[in-house]
């Protein structure tokens, strides 16, 4: 096993904050949402600490976007150009998942500096950073004050749909919250992956390492 | 009053004449302001007016009428003498009591409302301005309507007795109790009605929501929130050190739906125009909403949410750019307990209250227009038109985190717990089932 630098220090603070954060926001979500089902705490403390979490998420994002449009990793999400490459390699990827993993087979994904995802990931993950993070970032802010946005709210449609759009995302990253940790513990180990976004050096076989 | 008569009879000649003319009529009327202010100060009846009081000031003078009523024809020589009318004098506003008509009255009177009726005419003369406000009011449009309790002139102000100001007692809600009781009753008790008791002037009275002539329903429109807030002016300043979205609550809750701490509260949704940035209100003459509401409530038992946006739709035909939406409004529902606000100490501030599915507040909701004089006009509506996804776009303008909570999205949050909790538990269990548990398996899985 080689020792690979795939985690930059930005990224893993971005990462474990944002991380606490959205478990943080999911449990406050989930009491704001359904009081007398959930009783962690206080309707009006659940909404205070979301609210304030959520601009602690916010601000986190911003180390990441930086990092990644001032560095060279910005590479690790689209590594290989090929729209028909990268689908064939998350085909391959899904059928690991499903399939080959049970059969023993190995992982069809090589980790390597830039190439820290697999296909699967790095679709997944810019839909998300791209797309999704934003707009629960930018639904939570207009529901923060209501008021103060009202006039990009009409232009949505309204209070019921910006909310709407809010909670179809969070339900998203109910289930992501679930099976990103699972998946994070099929490395070579189950604690591996954990390690490495610590450490940020993942463990890799060295015949395979590509750079 | 045959010698009452005589001694006016060329007064009250003259006065016929200008009556038919409202120039002249001014005239006479600065002339008499000018000529019996002095008696007027000594709060006493002229000469020419204790003529007439020397009949009508005997108590049980009255006239039977054919329908059985008995028009009362006394007047309180003091109350009269200390009135503002008293200036004017009797012939002014009874120009047409000559000596040939008079005594015995030979015009025919149906009945005291009438009567009074036929004499809010000669009140205009004076006081045309108040008369404008009167008719933009909601007491008149019920008059127009043919209620026969709408109140005029004479319901609220003894002619006989008028005094600048002063129509309203504080003790007994008189004239407003007169109709409204139970209302006054409950204002009594309030914090407001306690405080006016307890000699506090800045206390609202019932003028001070719904005004004096222009009689509005105060739940219309942004009158009432205005109303309270050019009292209470720190009252957003002071919700917003505890209350989240406090201006959007102020906007879009009802003072006294937090304020009547036991009320029962309803939601009310409002056909607004966004274009025009106002509440839609009926035209005059041209009532729609309720033949519409009733055109697409096919049960008659309140409008579904599918039924609600076939209503919206036909107030937004093809072109109009879906410009009439509906906005939420929290309230308390009925008219008496609206007025039973309590101290500050005691309103709501539990936000669960209100943010909690089934919450009581979001049991009953009526969609709501403005007639052409303010009064809001309310058809029931199903209370799952505030939880069903259909309604995303029809009640766009409401939402109420968990209280109004769509059940859609609830079914998609179990499904997405199911899926990032049974997924990796069945990808585990097959991983164990075919002997291979995933930290054997490859060498670079990764996240």
């Amino acid at each position: 096993m080689a020792r690979v630098y795939v985690h930059p220090l930005p990224v893993r603070i971005w990462h474990w904050i944002n991380a606490f954060g959205f478990v943080i926001m999911i449990l406050t979500g989930f009491q704001i949402r359904y009081v007398g089902l959930v009783e962690l705490m206080p309707f009006r403390s659940a909404v205070l600490l979301h609210n304030g979490v959520g601009f602690v998420l916010i601000a986190n994002f911003f180390i990441w976007l930086v990092f990644y449009l001032f560095s060279d990793k910005i590479r690790v999400y689209h590594p290989d150009l090929s729209p028909t490459r990268h689908f064939l390699a998350s085909i391959r990827q899904m059928r690991f998942y499903g399939y080959g993993i049970f059969k023993g087979e190995p992982n069809p994904h090589h980790i390597s500096a830039y190439r820290k995802f697999n296909a699967m990931q790095s679709m997944a993950y810019q839909v998300m950073m791209l797309l999704l993070v934003p707009l629960q970032f930018y639904t939570g802010l207009l529901l923060w004050d209501v008021e103060r946005f009202t006039g990009m709210i009409d232009v949505l449609g309204g209070v019921r749909v910006v909310d709407t759009a809010h909670v179809l995302t969070f339900i998203f990253f109910v289930g992501f919250i679930f099976i990103h940790p699972y998946l994070a513990s099929l490395g070579h180990t189950r604690t591996a992956h954990f390690k490495a976004m610590i450490s940020g050096y993942e463990d890799v076989e060295e015949e395979h390492e590509t750079g | 009053m045959a010698m009452c008569l005589g001694k006016l009879e060329t007064r009250s000649m003259h006065m016929q004449e200008y009556f038919a003319r409202p120039l002249a009529l001014l005239v006479v009327m600065v002339c008499g302001l000018a000529g019996f202010a002095a008696h007027a100060a000594e709060e006493t009846a002229s000469k020419a007016d204790q003529q007439c009081l020397g009949c009508h000031s005997n108590k049980g003078l009255e006239k039977k009428l054919p329908n059985g009523e008995t028009l009362s024809l006394h007047i309180d020589e003091p109350a009269f003498a200390r009135s503002a009318h008293n200036v004017l004098g009797c012939s002014v506003c009874h120009g047409d009591v000559t000596i040939e008509n008079h005594p015995p009255l030979k015009k025919e009177i149906k009945s005291v409302r009438e009567n009074s009726l036929a004499m809010a005419s000669v009140c205009r003369n004076c006081h045309g301005n108040v008369f404008e406000r009167y008719e933009a009011g909601m007491h008149a449009a019920l008059l127009r309507a043919g209620n026969p309790a709408a109140p005029f002139c004479t319901n609220c102000h003894n002619a006989h007795a008028a005094v600048a100001k002063a129509a309203f007692d504080l003790a007994t809600g008189t004239p407003c109790s007169n109709c409204h009781s139970s209302i006054f009753t409950a204002y009594t008790g309030s914090v407001h009605g306690r405080a006016r008791n307890k000699g506090r002037i800045e206390a609202p009275v019932c003028s001070t929501c719904h005004g004096a002539h222009d009689v509005t329903a105060a739940s219309g429109g942004d009158h009432l929130k205005n109303t309270c807030f050019g009292c209470h002016a720190g009252a957003l300043s002071a919700h917003q050190k505890w209350l989240p979205n406090a201006q959007r609550h102020l906007d879009t809750i009802a003072c006294a739906a937090c304020h009547t701490p036991g009320a029962k509260r309803k939601v009310d949704l409002r056909l607004y125009d966004t274009a025009a940035r106002k509440g839609i209100a009926e035209k005059q003459g041209v009532p729609q909403f309720d033949l519409r509401a009733r055109a697409v409530d096919n049960e008659d038992k309140g409008l579904s949410s599918g039924e609600l946006q076939r209503l919206l739709q036909q107030f937004n035909p093809d072109g109009s750019n879906g410009k009439t939406i509906l906005r939420g409004r929290l309230e308390v529902d009925g008219a008496v307990p609206i007025h039973q606000l309590a101290d500050k100490s005691r309103a709501v501030s539990q936000c669960e209250t209100c943010h909690r599915a089934g919450s009581a507040p979001f049991q009953r909701v009526t969609i709501s227009i403005s007639d052409p004089s303010g009064r809001p006009i309310r058809y029931d509506a199903h209370q799952d038109v505030l939880t069903s996804v259909v309604s995303v776009d029809s009640v766009r303008g409401f939402y109420v985190i968990g209280g109004t909570r769509i059940g859609l999205l609830d079914v998609l949050v179990v499904l997405a717990l199911l899926a990032g909790i049974g997924g990796p538990i069945a990808h585990l269990t097959l991983s164990w089932w075919f002997g291979r548990p995933p930290k054997r398996i490859g060498g670079r899985a990764d996240s």
